[in-house]
């Protein structure tokens, strides 16, 4: 404790990790308000909590990649910040979610990059850095050769390779952000016992988790976040997988919009063992004017799921079905003329003409339809469908000639979804339709689900907030390593029951 | 700039003062570089005019100018097209050497009548762009490796054709440079009907507005259900033909088709396409621009001759053109994107 007179230097037992005070604000939202929480070397410490319940912001935090509005982050007494680099030099190692390897390069020069192994000034050292090299992977089992290069490694490899690169450093504070997440069921286990293994040598290990099972399992102690607060700390005995989800999800709300599920019309989009790499079989079906959520965890393939059906991906196995018809779209072309759409997850990289005006963007998949004979686009009819459709989509502009570029992030998202409403497609595809947007934001585009349901359309939403979906879906249906795990009904909706479909049984 | 907290706000309060009609003019300037450029060219003729009043009368249209002017302009619309699809074609200054021989070996040795071997020209040209379409949409070669292989090859393969020139008769084949209709050369009415027909590609088709998309986020398109790789191989074949067509130019004027007789001509249609304002980075650019840019290189480099401004310098005046253009780009770019991040936070409050 803080009384404790423990030398500096010593990096043995007993010494602390605290958070006091520690809070952080993006805006008017607070994302991280730590009152204090110490945790103890020998320990390894889970992290649970839902999506933006604080979690990266806190590891961001003890990483020296965050830095705090107020409070202090301290281990064994000196204080923590002042960036990475600082923290790094304090022993901080984290092993995040996308890993950072220079892919040209052998598996042995990623792990010893910005590090000498040798005494030779100038020249490198080849022998010396493949026997360190070696051994560092040793120390985690990853059993491949030192000389490849990374990457030709699978993701799971390269999972391991990460953390035999964090803990060849011996840190004193090893962050492990979800590593599990991209690893098989044995490589799990083993690396839920290399985790445990470096905290009983005297090291703190933050282990973020999504797979209750694994959390209770490696977990000294479980912390739980909620918006931002710790709102539970529990030894492994106590996290029962019902209490943990409790305390994630706070108090259940109670369906406040009684939207009824729709009767059993005729479904208008149906699919049967849908297949790719790593995905499926998966069954889905849906009637007009539904909407139906998908649900899972990071990496149990909902994205997949969307772009299958959008054609956008190779599929190697399935069939589908649209209007009674036999659907097996080829490219998003053929999607788009049988009566598709998508607003992809990433509006930077996947659906926006930054650089070109509204107009351009809004009318991007409905050209051909509002083309003379199908041929010439006439500047005045393409005006007045942008102006239309800029209006029903309520994007916020001057005017349709300005570029995409100068709206915030909600008004892009409308105008992506303007774009569909264009082509007026049976089946609407939405992929995390409110990421990166304000509260405001969201409910608009809430709306505009809404609005084009009435008219009919059947929508798919694929989102990582599970409020979101308990708030606009007639149905569920919750994805786990790429199957259905669970399929609700809005009148069965309860967070606890679908978090317990997408996070347990993991791995089998 | 100067008005960066009323940027937004000019459009929709128009103020009556002085200096916010004249940012405003400024503005407008850099929103489309098409203006500036014109305004260039105007310029540039004129300070030459007033130097060399001959200036005007030799460069009237008759003169070999018009079919430089032709040559030239007809090269940078094909590569527009691929320069606005994010690529670039390296290939079409020894395409077009080339073509000035196979046209004529067409024509000539192997007896085909002159329109036919003519639309074998063009055709082949567009194969040629064909094959590097397919090149870089099937295995994903970038566009300056693909066109630049056949930079090399087309060098090697004119003189192959061609050991020694191939003198042309045929007095229809001639009539292409030397003759004038209304008074206007033959070619030049050739560059014409393409810039028009490019124009209303770009700017009045569908599939004109989809090659834009390609340019500005091929990701944003297929996602958007276009045909990506369909529209990247239509920009390459149309720049390959637009390579026969000048090559068919070339083999009239120099009444036979000799080897090595163009060089480095690919660089001139590129700049000419960047001064006009099509972006490298793919997505912008306007026709009328890249016809302005040809002309205010031609004009250029024909009134720094009048003036009797040594070799070595004209060179390095269009360099310094194209870095002025170049330059203009970039703070424009800039400007939008500074632009963006301060109407960020506004938007985030009201929602």
């Amino acid at each position: 404790m803080a009384d404790s007179a423990v030398p500096k230097s010593d990096y043995g037992a007993g010494e602390e990790l605290i958070l006091a005070g520690v809070r952080k604000s993006y805006g008017p939202a607070t994302v991280l308000d730590v009152e204090h929480l110490s945790l103890r070397s020998g320990e390894v410490v889970c992290l649970v909590g839902e999506n933006g319940a604080g979690k990266s912001t806190m590891m961001g935090v003890i990483a020296g990649s965050v830095e705090p509005d107020t409070g202090t982050v301290s281990l064994g007494g000196r204080s923590l910040g002042g960036g990475t680099l600082a923290a790094q030099e304090m022993g901080v190692a984290m092993v995040s979610q996308e890993f950072p390897l220079v892919g040209e390069l052998t598996v042995a020069e990623n792990l010893l990059l910005g590090r000498r192994p040798s005494d030779r000034r100038w020249f490198v050292d080849r022998r010396a850095i493949y026997t360190a090299a070696q051994k560092m992977l040793e120390r985690v089992g990853l059993d491949v050769e030192t000389r490849r290069r990374v990457d030709s490694l699978s993701v799971a490899q390269r999972q391991m390779l990460e953390i035999a690169k964090a803990i060849g450093r011996s840190p004193r504070v090893l962050i492990l952000d979800e590593p599990t997440s991209a690893l098989g069921p044995q490589e799990s286990e083993h690396l839920l016992q290399l985790a445990k293994e470096h905290a009983a040598g005297g090291s703190i290990v933050i282990f973020v988790g999504h797979r209750l099972n694994e959390v209770r399992e490696v977990g000294d102690r479980i912390v739980v976040l909620r918006n931002g607060s710790v709102v539970a700390d529990l030894a492994p005995e106590e996290a029962t997988e019902h209490r943990l989800v409790q305390e994630m999800v706070g108090k259940e709300l109670k369906g406040t919009e009684g939207r009824k599920a729709v009767d059993d019309a005729a479904p208008v989009f149906t699919a049967r063992g849908l297949e790719t790499y790593n995905f499926g079989p998966v069954d889905l079906e849906i009637t007009p004017g539904q909407v139906v959520g998908v649900a899972g965890l990071m990496g149990s393939g909902r994205s997949t799921l969307l772009h299958l059906i959008m054609g956008s991906r190779e599929r190697t196995g399935g069939r589908m079905t649209l209007g009674g018809e036999p659907y097996a779209p080829q490219n998003t072309g053929d999607a788009v003329r049988a009566g598709l759409g998508l607003v992809p997850e990433d509006r930077k990289t996947q659906a926006l003409l930054l650089d070109s005006p509204i107009r351009w963007n809004i009318t991007l998949s409905a050209l051909r339809r509002i083309s003379w004979r199908g041929v010439l686009l006439g500047r005045r009819t393409e005006k007045r469908e942008a102006a239309e459709l800029v209006r029903i989509a309520n994007v916020k502009c001057q005017t349709p000639e300005q570029a995409a570029r100068s709206l915030s992030g909600g008004n892009q998202q409308r105008m992506v979804f303007g774009r569909w409403i264009a082509t007026q497609p049976r089946l609407l595809l939405l992929d995390e339709p409110t990421r990166g947007v304000d509260v405001g934001a969201k409910a608009e585009i809430y709306g505009l689900i809404e609005q084009e349901r009435q008219k009919g359309m059947a929508i798919i939403v694929a989102s990582s907030e599970l409020e979101e979906l308990l708030h606009i879906c007639h149905r569920i249906v919750v994805l786990r390593h790429g199957r259905v795990a669970a399929d609700v009904n809005r009148t069965d909706f309860s967070k606890e029951r679908i978090m317990a479909s997408a996070a347990l049984g993991a791995g089998k | 700039m100067k008005t960066s907290g009323t940027d937004t706000a000019a459009v929709v309060l128009p103020s009556r003062s002085m200096k916010s009609a004249w940012s405003r003019a400024l503005r407008r300037l850099g929103d489309s570089p098409e203006i500036g450029i014109i305004v260039a060219l105007v310029m540039v003729f004129a300070v030459f005019t007033i130097t060399n009043p001959l200036f005007a009368s030799i460069s009237d249209l008759q003169n070999p100018l018009g079919v430089d002017f032709a040559g030239f302009g007809i090269l940078a619309v094909g590569e527009s097209l691929t320069i606005i699809t994010a690529g670039i074609d390296l290939s079409v200054g020894s395409l077009t050497a080339f073509f000035v021989v196979a046209s004529a070996w067409l024509n000539v040795t192997a007896h085909l009548p002159m329109l036919l071997a003519l639309l074998v020209t063009v055709a082949v040209g567009a194969l040629w762009g064909l094959w590097h379409g397919w090149l870089i949409t099937r295995l994903g070669v970038a566009p300056f490796v693909a066109t630049l292989v056949t930079f090399i090859f087309a060098v090697g393969a004119d003189e192959a054709i061609a050991p020694s020139p191939i003198p042309i008769s045929s007095p229809s084949f001639l009539a292409i440079s030397d003759s004038t209709v209304l008074g206007v050369p033959v070619a030049v009415i050739i560059f014409l009907v393409i810039a028009v027909a490019a124009w209303v590609f770009l700017e009045r088709t569908y599939i004109g507005r989809e090659l834009y998309a390609v340019g500005g986020n091929p990701e944003a398109a297929r996602l958007a259900g276009i045909p990506v790789k369909r529209r990247l191989m239509l920009a390459y074949a149309v720049s390959g033909a637009c390579a026969g067509v000048v090559g068919i130019i070339e083999a009239s004027r120099l009444t036979s088709g000799t080897a090595d007789s163009v060089s480095g001509w690919e660089l001139i249609a590129i700049a000419a396409a960047v001064i006009g304002g099509v972006s490298l980075r793919g997505g912008q650019g306007k026709l009328i621009g890249v016809v302005a840019g040809a002309a205010l290189l031609v004009v250029l480099r024909d009134g720094l001759v009048a003036i009797n401004v040594n070799a070595y310098y004209q060179s390095m005046v269009v360099g310094l053109v194209l870095l002025a253009a170049i330059v203009i780009d970039r703070l424009r770019v800039q400007r939008l994107e500074r632009a963006s991040r301060r109407q960020v936070r506004p938007d985030r409050v009201e929602g």
